[in-house]
C-alpha cells in the first residue's frame, strides 16, 4: 500500500470528479422524478453542446457566447425531447421510456462522429479560463475549474432540493412523482410541469458537458458514456434523494481517483461505479427486508 | 371528428418522418460503422473544381501529363478500420488521391487504378470476409492501403495463401513479422521503441511507459522494455483503460512513478495522449520531470496547436516519417499538391496519416510501372515484393520489401517537438536500436537501409 501522502492528489482530482457526476445526478434524478423517464442521453447532448462550443470558438466566437450555445442547445434538445415523444410515451413503463432515450443518444453520437471526426487524428480540446488560475495545497495544485465543479455539484444540490421543497413548481413536481395522474385531476398542468424538468435537466446536462469537457476530454465517445458513473449514483439513491445522489457521487469520484496510486488495483478502477452501486444497492435492499420482517413480525 | 382522427396520424407521421431522417443522418455518419462490410467502390475522384491552383504542378504523378487513362483498370484493394473513435480512413484516402493524379496523367501505361476501400469495425469475421469479397468480387490484384487494427491478425495466412504481398500501414504485430506485409510506418512498437530511445539519449533517471489497455500491449511494451534494461534504466510499464476519464489521476500517478530526474513516454491515440498531457499542464505538472515522450500518433500539428508553448522543447515525439512543414522537397510538394486538389476526402490534411496513404501509393505505383505484361494477381505482387531500394522522399531510409520472415523496413525515424503550433525537427533521423530483437532479427535478414537523399 503506498504511504498517504500519495495518496493526497488524488483527492483533489477525485472531488472535482465527484462533484460533476453528482450535478448530473442531481439532474436526472429530478427529471425521473418529474416524468418517470431514466434520460440516458444526458452524456451525449453535453459532449454534443461541447463541441459546438468548441466548434465557435475555432471559429473566433468568444468563450462566453460558445459557452452559453452548449447549455442552449443542451437545453433546447433536451426540452424538445421531452415536448415531442414525453407525451407519447407518459403511458409506457419505465425501461420504455429509458430505452427511447438511447435511440436520442445513438442518434446524436452518429452525428458527433460524422461531424467531429477523428480519421485525421484529430484532438481536440475545451479549456476554460479557470484551468489557468488556483492554489496550492501543500504540493497539491488546485485548479478554479476543479473548486468551480465541486462547488457546482454542492450549490446545484442544495437549490434543487430548496426548489423541490419551497416551490410551487417543485411541490407539483413532488407530486407528479407520487402519482401523475392524480395530480393532473388536482389541476396541475402536468406538461408544463413536465417542461419545466426536461428543461432544467438540459441545462445541467449542458454545464456539466461544458465541465467534463474540461476536466476530462472533448471528446464525443468518453463524455457520452461518462453517464454511466452518475447512473451509479443515482440508482444507490434510487432514483429519488438528491442528497444520497450526491453522497454517491462524491464518493464514485473520490474512490475512483483514489485507487490510481494502489497497483494492484489501478487497472479496476473503471469498475468503481458498478462496485459502488451493486454493493449500495445489496445494502439498502437487506435495509428494506429487515425492515419488513420487522413490521411483520 | 374525422379530423380528430386525422390529426394524431399525421403528427405520428411527422415525428416518424423527423426520427427516420435523424437516423438516417446518423447512419450515414456510421455507415462504414455498420456490421455489414460496407464496399465503398472508390475509384479515383475528378479533381476537385473548386481546389486552388497548386503551387506545384500535379501532372508529374504520372507518365502522360494530361491524359487520362482509358484502359481497363487495375483494381486493388484496402481494408480500414473505421469505427467511432478510431479511424484511419484518411490513409486510403489519401493513397486514392494519389492514384488520381495518375489516372489523370496518363494512369499506368494507360490503365487507371481502381481502389476498393472495405471499412471496419474491429470484427475478425468481417474482416474476413472483406479479405473475401476483395479477392472474389472485387477480383483485386494487389492490397494496398490497409490500415488496420486487427486486419494482419486476421487475414495475414489468407493473403499467404493466395500469394499477395501487402503494401500497408501496420498496427498488429504480423504486420511486421510475416513475408506478406510490409508498411511503409513503424507501428506502435518501433515507434515507441524510437521515443524511449530519445529519452534514454537525453539521460534520464527513469521511464514510465503508459499505453492503452488494449490487445497488444505485451508485445508493444517488449521493444521499450528492452531498450531501458540495456541501458541499465529503471522501466515502470502501465496500462490505462480507454477512452480515459480520469486524465488528471492518469498524469498524477506517470510524474509521481518517473520523479523529477525520469520520462514519462506514451503511446496513446491523439486525443487520448492530448487529455493526458493537458491534465499535466492543468495540474503545473509538465515541468515535475526531465521530459515527456510520444509515439508517432502524438505528431500532429493538432496537438501542438492545442498543447500550446508550455510544451516546446518538454514533450518529443517520434516521427516515422518526415516533417512535411519543414520538408522542402519535390515528393513532398508533389504530396501537398496532389492533397490540395484531389484529397477533398481526406479530412485531416498534411499529416502522418494522409503522408503513409501518399507513400503506400507510390510505391504500388512505382512497382505497377514495371510491369510489361498483364497486371495479374501474380505480376502485380512480384513486382510489390521486388521493391527495393525505392527513395519515397518521405521516410529517413530507403524502402524495400524483399522476401525476408519478417519486415520493418522503416526502422530509422526522427524526433519532432512542439514549436508554437507546429511540431519542428528536434532530432533527425537516427535509426531504431537493434536491442530490440524484432529490430536486430530484420537487420540481419535484410541488412540497414540506406539514407533517403535529403532526409
Amino acid at each position: 500500500m503506498p504511504p498517504w501522502s500519495d495518496f493526497e492528489p488524488f483527492i483533489v482530482s477525485g472531488l472535482a470528479l465527484g462533484g460533476v457526476y453528482a450535478l448530473s445526478g442531481v439532474g436526472l434524478v429530478v427529471l425521473y422524478r418529474a416524468t418517470g423517464v431514466l434520460y440516458l442521453a444526458f452524456g451525449a447532448v453535453g459532449a454534443m453542446g461541447a463541441l459546438i462550443a468548441w466548434s465557435l470558438t475555432q471559429a473566433g466566437a468568444p468563450g462566453w457566447l460558445s459557452w452559453l450555445v452548449c447549455v442552449a442547445f443542451a437545453a433546447a434538445v433536451t426540452l424538445g425531447y421531452g415536448a415531442v415523444f414525453g407525451p407519447a410515451l407518459a403511458a409506457r413503463g419505465p425501461l420504455i421510456k429509458a430505452v427511447a432515450t438511447i435511440g436520442l443518444t445513438l442518434i446524436l453520437y452518429g452525428a458527433m462522429d460524422l461531424l467531429w471526426t477523428t480519421s485525421g487524428g484529430e484532438a481536440r480540446s475545451l479549456t476554460l479560463p479557470t484551468d489557468n488560475g488556483g492554489f496550492s495545497i501543500g504540493q497539491i495544485q488546485v485548479n478554479w475549474t476543479q473548486v468551480i465543479a465541486l462547488a457546482a455539484g454542492v450549490v446545484i444540490t442544495v437549490a434543487t432540493g430548496a426548489f423541490l421543497r419551497y416551490t410551487k413548481l417543485g411541490t407539483a413536481m413532488r407530486a407528479m412523482a407520487n402519482d401523475r395522474e392524480i395530480t393532473a385531476t388536482l389541476g396541475v398542468p402536468v406538461r408544463r410541469v413536465e417542461a419545466a424538468a426536461w428543461l432544467g435537466c438540459g441545462v445541467l446536462a449542458g454545464v456539466a458537458g461544458l465541465l467534463l469537457a474540461d476536466l476530462v476530454a472533448l471528446d464525443a465517445t468518453t463524455l457520452t458514456f461518462l453517464v454511466i458513473s452518475s447512473l451509479a449514483a443515482v440508482l444507490i439513491a434510487r432514483l429519488r434523494s438528491i442528497a444520497l445522489a450526491f453522497a454517491a457521487a462524491i464518493a464514485v469520484g473520490l474512490l475512483h481517483d483514489l485507487l490510481t496510486p494502489i497497483t494492484s488495483l489501478t487497472n479496476y478502477r473503471d469498475m468503481t461505479p458498478f462496485v459502488i452501486a451493486a454493493v449500495g444497492l445489496l445494502v439498502l435492499s437487506r435495509h428494506q427486508v429487515l425492515a419488513q420482517s420487522r413490521e411483520e413480525s | 371528428m374525422s379530423r380528430r382522427i386525422f390529426a394524431p396520424s399525421a403528427r405520428t407521421m411527422i415525428v416518424l418522418a423527423a426520427a427516420a431522417l435523424a437516423v438516417g443522418a446518423a447512419g450515414c455518419s456510421s455507415s462504414s460503422s455498420s456490421s455489414s462490410s460496407s464496399s465503398t467502390n472508390t475509384s479515383a475522384p475528378p479533381p476537385s473544381a473548386s481546389s486552388a491552383p497548386a503551387a506545384t504542378s500535379t501532372s508529374s504523378c504520372g507518365t502522360s501529363p494530361g491524359t487520362a487513362a482509358t484502359g481497363t483498370p487495375i483494381a486493388l484493394g484496402a481494408i480500414v478500420t473505421n469505427q467511432p473513435g478510431t479511424s484511419f480512413t484518411d490513409i486510403p484516402n489519401m493513397a486514392n488521391a494519389y492514384f488520381a493524379c495518375v489516372n489523370a496523367n496518363g494512369g499506368i501505361n494507360g490503365h487507371p487504378i481502381k481502389l476498393y476501400i472495405e471499412t471496419e469495425q474491429t470484427n475478425p469475421a468481417q474482416i474476413a470476409a472483406d479479405a473475401k469479397q476483395l479477392v472474389q468480387t472485387d477480383h483485386v490484384v494487389g492490397i494496398v492501403g490497409n490500415t488496420s487494427i486487427i486486419e494482419c491478425s486476421v487475414d495475414s495466412s489468407y493473403w499467404q495463401k493466395l500469394g499477395y504481398y501487402i503494401i500497408d500501414s501496420g498496427i498488429a504485430p504480423e504486420c511486421y513479422g510475416t513475408p506478406n506485409s510490409a508498411a511503409v510506418n513503424m507501428g506502435p512498437r518501433y515507434s515507441s521503441d524510437g521515443a524511449v530511445q530519445y529519452a534514454l539519449s537525453q539521460h534520464v533517471s527513469k521511464i514510465v511507459f503508459d499505453q492503452s489497455n488494449v490487445p497488444g500491449t505485451g508485445y508493444i511494451a517488449a521493444g521499450p522494455n528492452a531498450l531501458a534494461k540495456a541501458a541499465g534504466v529503471p522501466i515502470v510499464q502501465l496500462t490505462e483503460n480507454v477512452p480515459i476519464s480520469d486524465a488528471d489521476s492518469v498524469a498524477i500517478k506517470e510524474v509521481d512513478d518517473a520523479g523529477p530526474d525520469g520520462a514519462v513516454v506514451l503511446n496513446f491515440t491523439p486525443p487520448e495522449a492530448l487529455v493526458i498531457l493537458q491534465a499535466a499542464q492543468k495540474l503545473g505538472l509538465e515541468d515535475h520531470v526531465k521530459l515527456w515522450g510520444c509515439s508517432t500518433p502524438c505528431n500532429t500539428d493538432f496537438l501542438a496547436q492545442s498543447l500550446g508553448p508550455k510544451w516546446n522543447d518538454k514533450l518529443f515525439v517520434n516521427a516515422e516519417l518526415l516533417p512535411p512543414d519543414v520538408t522542402n522537397t519535390p515528393t513532398m510538394n508533389l504530396y501537398k499538391a496532389i492533397l490540395k486538389q484531389y484529397g477533398s476526402a481526406v479530412s485531416g490534411g498534411i499529416g502522418s496519416f494522409s503522408q503513409m496513404g501518399f507513400t503506400e501509393a507510390e510505391i504500388a505505383v512505382h512497382a505497377l510501372e514495371s510491369i510489361t505484361g498483364a497486371y495479374t494477381v501474380a505480376s502485380v505482387n512480384a513486382a510489390f515484393k521486388a521493391v527495393s531500394d525505392f527513395n519515397t522522399g518521405m521516410l529517413c531510409q530507403l524502402w524495400s520489401y524483399g522476401s525476408s520472415a519478417t519486415h520493418i523496413p522503416n526502422n530509422e525515424d526522427s524526433t519532432v517537438t512542439p514549436d508554437n503550433g507546429k511540431m519542428v525537427t528536434a532530432q533527425g533521423c537516427t535509426l531504431i536500436s537493434a536491442v530490440d530483437p524484432q529490430i536486430a532479427a530484420y537487420r540481419s535478414a535484410a541488412g540497414t537501409a540506406a539514407l533517403e537523399p535529403g532526409s
